[in-house]
């Protein structure tokens, strides 16, 4: 198998690119889901996506070391690989790292002016660009509508792609209006695509990831896709 | 001599630099009568504490070698293994874990866990060490234990369970409150060795009360009784010290205890804790390999009736020759005995079998299963194992890394020669990852090691030790050459120039492979080449393997397989063949891609958050590649794998970036092919070095 095969299996490729097949170089995005169904995992894959088309992604992990976050990547990409013999593994292995940024905060440190300092860093002094990032464990509840419109404003000025993820609560019933759930129910507006990733339903086996929003034109809302269960990679 | 296990404790204490490991260990010496008054690190009456034994040491600070020191605690045996405290000497750190059955790790209650406790812990968790950690310094401004032990939880994975509550912090430290016993303790008298036991503190009982329940919490998951106990509200000291010693050597838990060295605060309480929680010597497994049954794992019986099996960890020079430190697994060695060493099948009679206070030392007759002791005259290399004449037994091996660095070292004079040749021996005994050879084509001495401090700590023992004075030239990363694609190769060597010549033909192909460095594949089928020359075709390609084309380093990663070949009956000799097959290496090498490749560091840099970008730029300049940024409080650690021969001079220039206040430290991680363009300079620039000569 090539790197070529690679980006082609990914079926979450189609999320990248509007109905024109342009590249969307600004989002913000969600995956929802109750905790324990595989949010990090999707996260991962969507940068993985990123990363094998050519482009750098910064992963911010809120509360979560920096080894564990790699060890994400590590089993995802292997998932990935499957039992398929992937030529020049080692220097696609490599270029995956070279890609990628991997920053840790603590949830009470975590706000735009201090993210933005350290991509200013980056970027400046012509390290790395980044052109996604992956905002895992931001924590909703907590945060206000300004906070997240502030993070909005650092998509535009820096043309990002950005990737959180949220946890909903089986208790807190509050949707939006596009369907959104609880904590996330009241800012659905600053979100371009939303994707919530439901347990079994009867007669199925498998967790599936389901589009709620998209105003980018990439998906169509109500596209569900099946998650492997013990490898937590979307199937084709 | 006992031969009953469960009083001895054989322990290490390991920790960050300046995390007082030292200080520490002067307090547990002087509180156990070991010795009779206490020395400041850096004292200013000059003697320097007692485990540093080297000069070197006591000037500049740090201890550098590992001294086993013996001393009894409450009717127990304890051997302490002083570990050095620099990723530099990681091989002397590791050959101490291997030999302890428990460990105390040291932390500030300042600086908390800094880059090197990770890598102290990864290690012991390598050899399954279990651990108590003693939080010291908590006399200094800024002192947060809590804060430490959370650290300990995030950082390094340790279920850690504070077993303590310090009374008062910084200045006013005055004493603990033991959790378990629900008493408080002050430590009174010159030296903290008088201690008063006292109802706690009012102020501290909500917080007291609120800690021992966690600590229950976490210990009840150990032990049924005690779960019940504490449902009922009757827990007894005794079960809840038996809950956590268990957690402690299943590796499940690390208990947490605080104090200050500095200020003699809490150093008996942790005494108590080694004995109470730390394993004995029976109750770690650990595994040798009987050379007879074809190197089968088994676990050594601790039996002191049993055959004998120790294991040299540590040479020291010392004034009577060469003293060396064993830790006996099975069996009972004693004066006058006759052991064997199973490396090399010699015989030795032990002459004189010591027990080492640091530097001093006490004579004794025997030493049983568990202990650690020291032999004199006796010569052996670090790492061997010594058994009963009738059995032949070895520790398992250990992992030694290969050396990454090296330096062309010149005596200044004849009469240096002599001691330099002498110091070098001693040290490639000591040390397995520090290695030396000469160059043939320069005729200098090379040594090679870990890193440039590594090297440096044996240059200035040289001279200190030795008197031997070296010219020391530049650093030089060893770098390695592979290939990174198939080729073949059908070589003919012919030579005629009267008399008998010389003819060979060797045929096949050579391709990447990544499980071994070297492998040979015979697929002649017909008598191509006759059987005799086949293994002179296996010695021409290790001749070829040496030294690459390229930059003239070692060849990995190449199976070479030969399919086909031609002989002549006469002129076909073994040296013939090995021609041949290193003309047939290099024409194929040649085809093969061939590549270089360079050592790989895991470089950790930890400074405040203010100079996150300085640091991330230095690393960029230096072909650096950041995995990324952890943020603690004002605090930030930096990782990224930097290549080796980029961080030369790397302190220096942290330094000045930022105000001394950043620190870094690094470790082998692996080797990777260099770009294009710096692999032409490299090529340069041996072509060049070669024209010189």
């Amino acid at each position: 198998m090539l790197k070529q095969d690679l980006i082609a299996k990914n079926p979450l490729r189609i999320l990248s690119q509007d109905a024109k097949g342009k590249e969307i170089s600004q989002r913000m995005g969600l995956v929802m889901s109750r905790a324990g169904l595989g949010k990090t995992a999707i996260l991962v894959q969507l940068a993985l996506d990123s990363i094998l088309n050519g482009k750098k992604i910064v992963h911010v992990s809120i509360d979560q070391s920096l080894d564990k976050t790699r060890v994400w990547y590590d089993d995802i990409f292997k998932d990935i690989v499957g039992a398929e013999h992937l030529e020049n593994a080692a220097a696609v292995a490599a270029e995956i790292m070279q890609h990628r940024m991997i920053m840790t905060f603590k949830v009470s440190a975590f706000n735009r002016p201090r993210l933005e300092e350290r991509l200013n860093d980056l970027v400046q002094q012509d390290i790395f660009r980044p052109e996604c990032l992956i905002i895992d464990g931001f924590d909703f509840t907590k945060a206000s509508r300004e906070d997240l419109a502030d993070l909005r404003e650092l998509m535009e000025v820096m043309d990002l792609n950005i990737w959180f993820s949220a946890v909903s609560h089986r208790e807190d019933e509050r949707v939006s209006a596009n369907g959104i759930p609880a904590p996330c129910h009241e800012v659905d507006d600053l979100f371009d695509t939303v994707m919530v990733i439901q347990p079994p339903a009867e007669k199925q086996n498998c967790n599936t990831l389901n589009v709620v929003k998209d105003t980018t034109g990439a998906v169509e809302v109500g596209t569900s896709l099946n998650i492997d269960p013990s490898s937590l990679v979307v199937q084709g | 001599m006992t031969k009953d296990l469960s009083n001895v404790r054989n322990i290490g204490i390991s920790a960050h630099i300046d995390s007082g490991k030292t200080t520490l260990t002067e307090r547990i010496l002087f509180y156990t009568d070991r010795i009779h008054s206490i020395h400041e690190v850096r004292g200013k009456d000059g003697v320097g504490a007692t485990m540093d034994s080297m000069e070197l040491e006591k000037e500049r600070g740090i201890t550098i070698q590992s001294a086993a020191t013996y001393c009894t605690w409450d009717d127990h045996k304890i051997n302490i293994i002083d570990t050095p405290g620099h990723v530099d000497f990681t091989i002397e750190v590791e050959r101490a874990l291997r030999v302890l059955d428990g460990a105390v790790l040291i932390l500030c209650s300042v600086g908390g866990v800094q880059s090197q406790s990770i890598t102290v812990n990864r290690q012991m968790d390598r050899y399954k060490v279990p651990r108590i950690a003693f939080i010291n310094k908590c006399d200094r401004t800024g002192a947060n234990p809590e804060r430490v032990a959370g650290q300990l939880r995030d950082k390094l994975n340790q279920n850690a369970v504070m077993m303590q509550v310090p009374i008062g912090l910084e200045g006013n430290m005055l004493g603990v409150v033991d959790l378990v016993t629900m008493r408080a303790l002050y430590y009174e008298g010159d030296n903290g060795e008088i201690i008063r036991e006292d109802e706690i503190p009012a102020e501290l009982q909500d917080e007291c009360d609120a800690k021992r329940e966690e600590m229950l919490d976490a210990a009840s998951m150990f032990s049924d009784e005690l779960m019940e106990a504490v449902l009922e509200g009757t827990p007894t000291p005794e079960m809840i010290i038996e809950a956590v010693r268990k957690g402690t050597i299943d590796l499940e838990m690390t208990p947490v205890f605080v104090g200050s060295a500095y200020k003699n605060k809490g150093v008996q309480a942790m005494l108590n804790a080694v004995v109470s929680y730390l394993p004995t010597p029976t109750e770690v497994e650990n595994i040798a390999l009987d050379l007879d049954k074809d190197e089968e794992e088994f676990a050594v019986s601790y039996d002191s009736d049993d055959k004998l099996v120790s294991l040299a960890f540590k040479l020291e020079e010392g004034r009577y020759g060469q003293l060396t430190y064993v830790r006996i697994y099975q069996g009972t060695m004693c004066k006058g005995d006759t052991i064997v060493n199973s490396r090399d099948g010699r015989k030795v009679k032990i002459g004189r079998l010591v027990r080492m206070h640091s530097n001093e030392m006490e004579d004794i007759d025997e030493a049983c299963a568990g202990d650690i002791v020291a032999l004199f005259g006796i010569d052996c290399a670090s790492g061997d194992t010594f058994t009963s004449p009738d059995i032949s037994v070895s520790m398992s091996s250990m992992h030694v890394p290969a050396p990454v660095i090296s330096l062309s070292i010149k005596p200044v004079d004849n009469k240096t020669q002599v001691s330099m040749a002498k110091a070098l021996n001693r040290f490639t005994k000591e040390d397995p990852t520090f290695r030396t050879y000469v160059d043939h084509e320069t005729n200098e001495s090379i040594i090679c090691g870990m890193g440039e401090l590594h090297l440096e700590v044996y240059i200035e023992r040289m001279k200190r030790e030795y008197n031997a004075e070296v010219e020391v030239g530049a650093p030089q990363v060893a770098y390695r050459e592979t290939i990174s694609q198939r080729s073949e190769f059908n070589y003919t060597h012919k030579k005629q120039t009267g008399g008998s010549g010389q003819f060979g033909r060797v045929a096949g192909y050579m391709e990447p492979i990544e499980e071994e460095n070297y492998e040979f594949v015979d697929n002649i089928v017909g008598g191509s080449i006759p059987r005799e020359f086949i293994s002179s075709c296996d010695k021409g390609f290790q001749k070829g393997m040496a030294k690459g084309a390229l930059a003239g380093a070692q060849v990995n990663g190449v199976r070479c397989v030969i399919n086909d070949g031609a002989y002549h009956a006469v002129d076909s000799s073994d040296v013939a063949f090995q021609l041949a097959s290193l003309g047939a290496f290099k024409e194929g090498y040649m085809k093969a891609k061939p590549m270089i490749m360079e050592p790989i560091m895991k470089v950790a840099v930890e400074g405040p958050t203010e100079f996150q970008g300085g640091i991330m730029g230095s690393i960029n300049q230096r072909r650096g590649m950041i995995i990324g940024t952890t943020e603690e409080g004002n605090y930030t650690v930096v990782e990224a794998e930097v290549p080796l021969s980029e961080m030369f001079g790397y302190s220096t220039v942290l330094r000045s970036l930022t105000q001394g206040k950043a620190e870094f430290t690094m470790e082998f991680a692996t080797y990777r092919p260099v770009p294009k363009g710096v692999s032409e300079e490299i090529i340069k620039k041996v072509k060049e070095d070669k024209e010189k000569k």
